[in-house]
């Protein structure tokens, strides 16, 4: 929740929205890489959902997207030998702009494709600040399920 | 148990099944008052006190802190005088917001008398949490006569329609945003079309006749169709008109009237506009 006040408060106060990560991406990936479960399908799903509560018109929009950004870094990782931070970077900057232009073709339609030249400079610039900021979220999520004594990292790391 | 199919693609399972339950969210759409509504409704009552103090702390201490970079190069004064002026420049920054909201809810109270509808005043005090749709959260909600499908406008011109309400806050839909739409006049050629916004944060004016005379320039309004906005209010002026290519219809670009990104009140009309008849008649 309090990922979703910044994401709709700072908007509202600074201009550059581009400027600002997305966090729910990063949140979704750090659970798809490291949480193996049907609970953090669901929650991934609920973040979504909440997230649907605060922007755009169509509800169910980015609980679609941020349930296929969970179930996509869930599929990496379940492939790769190792999901260090890197991996997770370049997945939530992929995530960026794969959940922008999905929400886009669905709610707009395909056709709106072609009218995104103009927001994707943007759309880079925040997946390219998202994914700088993913490793410093990751880690923080780490030690914050330590404190709370869950595992920070699937038993394969 | 643990090694049967549904076990190990319990994940894939139920994300399969999550995605389904979105997609038939998307496609079947959420009224107020279903079931689905309801979370929709407590996610925007929560965020609501969270947003309301970001935007108070910020706007307020923004210009206090710009004064105090003045105070710096005030050395030589003592303390206790440093103590006062710090208390001056603080009521001071206080009283300018002050000024500025009350000069905006003047502003308000202006179109609320002109318009002669049923209307409250709101404070917007977060934007869409993707950046990708055009929204507001404003801070009231039902408590305050607030419901969906309601029209939002501000002195400028017109701003929205509440798409989503809870008890103490609710969204708007911006007309530039690309689910939007609202019928439209030029009023200089009485010609017709449906305002809509852009993917790309553009506003344009759709099916307008290839035959109809609109120009640069010219004003557009709303022209009381659609049952939500009351005829005559300001929508934007047009920015370009394309005539050349296929197709059966003008391709106009609007430059709306509001600015959207500056919006701190706005007015919402609670009562429905007369219908289209008296309107003109009146």
């Amino acid at each position: 929740m309090l990922g979703l006040a910044f994401e709709t408060a700072i908007p509202h106060l600074i201009s550059a929205r581009s400027l600002i990560p997305n966090l729910i991406v990063i949140l979704a990936v750090d659970l798809g890489l490291r949480h193996h479960g049907v609970l953090p399908a669901i929650l991934a799903f609920a973040m979504g959902y909440a997230t649907d509560a605060l922007a755009g018109s169509n509800p169910g929009l980015n609980a679609f997207m941020v349930t296929m950004v969970f179930l996509v870094s869930y599929e990496i990782s379940s492939r790769l030998l190792v999901t260090n931070a890197f991996v997770g970077a370049t997945v939530v900057f992929f995530g960026v702009i794969a959940t922008a232009l999905g929400a886009i073709a669905i709610s707009a339609g395909f056709n709106a494709l072609g009218n995104t030249g103009s927001i994707l400079p943007s759309l880079m610039l925040q997946a390219g600040i998202s994914a700088i900021v993913a490793p410093m979220v990751f880690s923080i999520l780490a030690g914050s399920k330590r404190i709370v004594g869950l595992p920070a990292r699937t038993a394969r790391e | 148990m643990r090694s049967s199919f549904l076990w190990r693609n319990r994940v894939l399972l139920a994300s399969g099944a999550l995605l389904i339950l979105s997609l038939h969210l998307v496609s079947t759409g959420v009224h107020p008052g279903d079931l689905a509504a309801r979370p929709e409704s407590a996610f925007l009552e929560l965020i609501r006190p969270i947003d309301a103090a970001f935007t108070n702390l910020t706007s307020g201490f923004s210009s206090i802190v710009n004064d105090y970079v003045d105070l710096v190069h005030v050395r030589q004064e003592n303390a206790h005088l440093r103590i006062q002026l710090a208390q001056v420049t603080s009521d001071r920054a206080r009283l300018a917001e002050l000024e500025a909201e009350n000069r905006h809810l003047g502003e308000l109270l202006d179109l609320k008398d002109v318009l002669g509808l049923k209307s409250v005043a709101a404070n917007v005090i977060g934007s869409d949490a993707t950046g990708l749709s055009h929204t507001l959260i404003l801070a009231s909600g039902e408590s305050d006569g607030l419901l969906p499908g309601m029209a939002v406008l501000s002195n400028q011109g017109v701003v929205g329609k509440i798409i989503a309400v809870s008890p103490h806050a609710s969204r708007v839909l911006l007309i530039d945003d690309h689910n939007s739409a609202l019928d439209g006049l030029d009023q200089r050629s009485r010609a017709r079309g449906i305002v809509a916004g852009m993917v790309d944060d553009g506003v344009i004016l759709k099916y307008s006749d290839r035959s109809q005379d609109i120009r640069d320039g010219d004003t557009v309004v709303t022209s009381g169709l659609d049952g939500i906005f009351p005829r005559g209010l300001l929508v934007g002026t047009i920015k370009s008109v394309r005539r050349e290519g296929p197709g059966l219809f003008l391709r106009v670009q609007i430059a709306p009237a509001v600015e959207f990104k500056r919006l701190e009140q706005v007015l919402i009309m609670t009562q429905p506009p007369p219908h289209i008849d008296d309107q003109v008649k009146g």
